[in-house]
């Protein structure tokens, strides 16, 4: 196979999963490049280290009462799952949908979100849509519950139209009212004790109770509605209709999946002012959007199988958001064959490069590409890769390390040992400039093992480890 | 045989009276529970023993988050030898800790790793008539015995287990294990021999998911904790379907306590209806539904029988213990 070959596979694994090891490149370029991308699109097997022992023994992901649980059973998921594109869609989809710890106050609620995200995720916008306005945290993140006929709260109604499909300046505040409308009774079950019990943390006398979707048809506004130019008894799904028929919710979703799998947009914000990167590719997504139904994976096999995405000029294009560092870096190292507790410090270490899932830093989520990286998320990042990456403790270490050395090690010149480096971390590719400081490093000469995991610690330490 | 429910003990709570993802309870011959809390792993607080009685008396805690002696750090299942001297072992720490019945940190054995009489992820104990312990050696697939004092005298279930949780001595004087790898109770000879094996994966009547923990009593019957199932099953001595309850907790002393106080929630709580028919997410997923529903079990982990023939069903996910009544 080529090395042509084998980057691109490389470039298609970190954009539509968390990278990927030497081995899992060439098993995928063995099979070649469409054939890869249908199978990650499906899966035929899927399958994780799985529930029943993530639960044993860590004891909050499965009762899931504060804010880790939820999260760090996710970053298992992305770790240990051999279908990684359905993990990287349901973080698509927690990015635009953002849904935050701190007014929910139930880990468990969140995490059925990112459940139904996972379900539904790939499949029609449309369906999407409807159960994120049925979704018992999203109802109390925005409000939903407090929306009642004759006395309407807007918040879901604002957030569907501004941020979770269209984008501001393809509607009005008419539009708002009337879509909120529609949206009356569509509450949770028990909301007056739920609610309560959130406001106040309260985790007595049992435990948290799951919430449930509810709707109240004594509370729901049958009136009459005029929405985006249409009139009608609206409800709830009559509006989703609506909105999935837009050109300008098409525009939003392909800006959205071109800036999340091809390359850094600026943020969402500044888009109604600053023209898409490549508007070519955005209207050749939306056009995969109506084509399909308003089907996801139709939108991502275009994607993925187009000139715009296999582009050199694309590559590296995306600074690696802290889920898909941290995933991708544990993959690499293979710590997690079991449960074990250091997933927690793993997570904390996102964190600290500025991602807590289920705690987006408000509804807009988080900002991308450049935004990541700070003086001190930088610092983390690299003390986290070189850390992971050096541990000879750790089997993918091992067999990294091993893999080079067996290429007869002692004697490898310095360009070869620093070409397998960056083989073994997933086909990297880098600048002159960095190849030049790894080369000079490797002019050192120890092909100990800990010398070789050096060499891997300062590869892992290159501006386009960052990135994907 | 059938069992009925008589009352819940327990309430949610990081420090002092109550429990937090609590995974075992070993009941004392004078009646007095010491409940293992494994608490959450991202914080230091929660994790300690809790001594309370079925009355809901609360005697005190001991132990705490930590490495030292007499810490915990992923502390999972109790035992009691016969002069009441508390064992308790830690799956992160692959060591069993020794406590005196008041709670006062006596010793501590056990070395990690994969050699004879090392433990690698020690869960499930058990202690027979002669204070011979015997350990879940969970990530090593084996059941060792040692002396009280951590001495090695037998390792067996090689081979036949797969990541076992709890075990038990039956009045016979035969080990049972719950295999939880493999769906099923396995029954070992005194000697460590395989002698029965009972229950097959799924969730059907005499199925079993991911069993936790089995208490068998003098007639050989045997009371599961489906733990992947949610619910607990009774098994007859050749592992014949019985009997099979979800669970069907009230409210504890200490719940009706916490209410009484907190009126706002008590109100609110009356309002709400606490068994909700509702389309789950996942129709075949006990755990789904059991999230929804308060009153079911929710990670039931432990089943222990005193001798009164009560059974005590140790719930992590819902800080309690439901306690049911063996009948004829």
């Amino acid at each position: 196979m080529s090395d042509h070959d084998t980057k691109l596979i490389a470039h298609l694994m970190r954009r539509a999963g968390f990278g990927a090891t030497r081995g899992e490149i060439e098993a995928y370029a063995a099979k070649g490049y469409d054939a890869t991308v249908e199978e990650l699109l499906d899966p035929p097997d899927a399958r994780w280290m799985g529930d029943y022992l993530a639960r044993r023994f860590h004891h909050e992901q499965s009762g899931m009462m504060g804010p880790w649980g939820s999260g760090d059973n996710w970053l298992y998921r992305m770790i240990t799952t051999n279908a990684p594109l359905h993990e990287k869609i349901t973080l698509f989809w927690h990015g635009i949908f953002a849904t935050g710890y701190p007014k929910v106050i139930h880990g468990k609620m969140l995490s059925d979100q990112i459940r139904m995200f996972r379900r539904y995720g790939l499949g029609s916008f449309r369906t999407l849509l409807v159960e994120l306005a049925k979704d018992p945290a999203m109802i109390v993140w925005l409000d939903n519950y407090d929306n009642h006929k004759g006395a309407i709260n807007e918040n879901f109604g604002r957030e569907l139209l501004e941020l979770f499909s269209m984008g501001v300046g393809s509607y009005s505040e008419d539009d708002i009212k009337e879509c909120s409308r529609a949206f009356t009774g569509w509450t949770i079950g028990n909301a007056e004790y739920m609610t309560l019990r959130s406001e106040r943390d309260s985790d007595w006398p049992y435990g948290r109770i799951s919430w449930h979707f509810d709707y109240r048809a004594d509370d729901h506004d049958g009136g009459e509605k005029e929405f985006l130019g249409r009139r009608g008894r609206f409800d709830g799904e009559d509006i989703v209709d609506i909105i999935c028929e837009q050109e300008s919710t098409a525009r939003f979703i392909a800006r959205h999946v071109y800036h999340f799998f091809v390359a850094d947009e600026p943020p969402v914000p500044a888009w109604p002012y600053t023209p898409p990167r490549d508007p070519a590719a955005v209207e050749t997504l939306a056009q995969a959007y109506f084509d399909s139904g308003y089907n996801v994976k139709a939108m991502l096999r275009v994607l993925f199988t187009s000139d715009f995405f296999k582009a050199e000029n694309v590559r590296y294009e995306k600074v690696k958001s802290p889920a898909e560092f941290v995933a991708g870096i544990l993959r690499l190292t293979g710590e997690f064959d079991r449960p074990r507790r250091e997933i927690m410090d793993r997570a904390r270490q996102m964190v600290y490069m500025g991602q807590h899932l289920n705690n987006p830093p408000s509804v807009e989520g988080w900002r991308q590409g450049a935004e990541w990286l700070d003086t001190g998320t930088l610092v983390e990042r690299i003390n986290f890769a070189s850390e992971q990456v050096g541990d000879l403790n750790k089997p993918g270490v091992k067999n990294m390390v091993q893999n080079i050395a067996s290429s007869n090690g002692s004697q490898l010149s310095p360009e070869r040992i620093v070409n397998l480096c960056l083989e073994q971390l997933g086909e990297v590719s880098v600048s002159d400039s960095a190849r030049g400081i790894l080369v000079e490093f490797a002019e050192r000469g120890d092909r100990s093992p800990e010398g070789i995991a050096a060499m891997l610690r300062l590869t892992a330490s290159t501006d386009e480890f960052q990135r994907a | 045989m059938n069992i009925e429910y008589s009352l819940t003990v327990g309430l949610s709570a990081m420090e002092g009276r109550g429990f937090y993802y609590p995974s075992d309870t070993a009941i004392g011959r004078d009646g007095r529970f010491y409940v293992v809390n494994r608490s959450l792993e991202s914080v230091d607080r929660g994790v300690r023993v809790t001594m309370c009685d079925i009355q809901s008396e609360y005697y005190g805690i001991f132990g705490s988050y930590g490495e030292a002696d007499g810490q915990f750090v992923w502390a999972s299942c109790a035992a009691l030898d016969s002069a009441g001297r508390v064992y308790i072992t830690d799956e992160r720490l692959g060591r069993v800790s020794v406590f005196d019945p008041d709670g006062a940190f006596a010793r501590k054995w056990g070395t990690k790793g994969n050699g004879t009489g090392e433990l690698d992820g020690p869960s499930g104990i058990a202690i027979d008539a002669d204070d011979a312990v015997y350990v879940s050696d969970t990530y090593n697939n084996r059941v060792q015995k040692f002396t009280d004092g951590g001495d090695h005298l037998l390792t067996f279930g090689q081979g036949d287990l797969d990541l076992p949780w709890g075990v038990t001595v039956a009045p016979s004087g035969d080990v049972y294990v719950a295999d939880w790898g493999n769906d099923r109770i396995a029954r070992f000879s005194p000697t460590g021999q395989l002698v029965g094996a009972y229950g097959k994966p799924g969730r059907g009547d005499g199925q079993l998911t991911r069993p936790a923990s089995v208490a068998v009593d003098e007639d050989g019957w045997m009371y599961v904790a489906d733990w992947g199932n949610e619910r607990v099953q009774v098994l007859d001595p050749d592992g014949g379907f019985v009997m099979k309850t979800r669970g069907e907790a009230t409210l504890s002393k200490w719940a009706e306590n916490f209410l009484r106080i907190n009126v706002e929630e008590a109100d609110a709580r009356s309002r709400a209806n606490l068994e909700p028919k509702i389309d789950l997410f996942d129709p075949d997923d006990p755990h789904e539904e059991s999230s929804h529903v308060e009153k079911l079990f929710w990670s039931p982990m432990s089943v222990k029988l005193d001798d009164e023939g009560r059974l005590y069903v140790t719930e992590s996910n819902r800080h309690r213990i439901q306690i049911f009544q063996k009948t004829a």
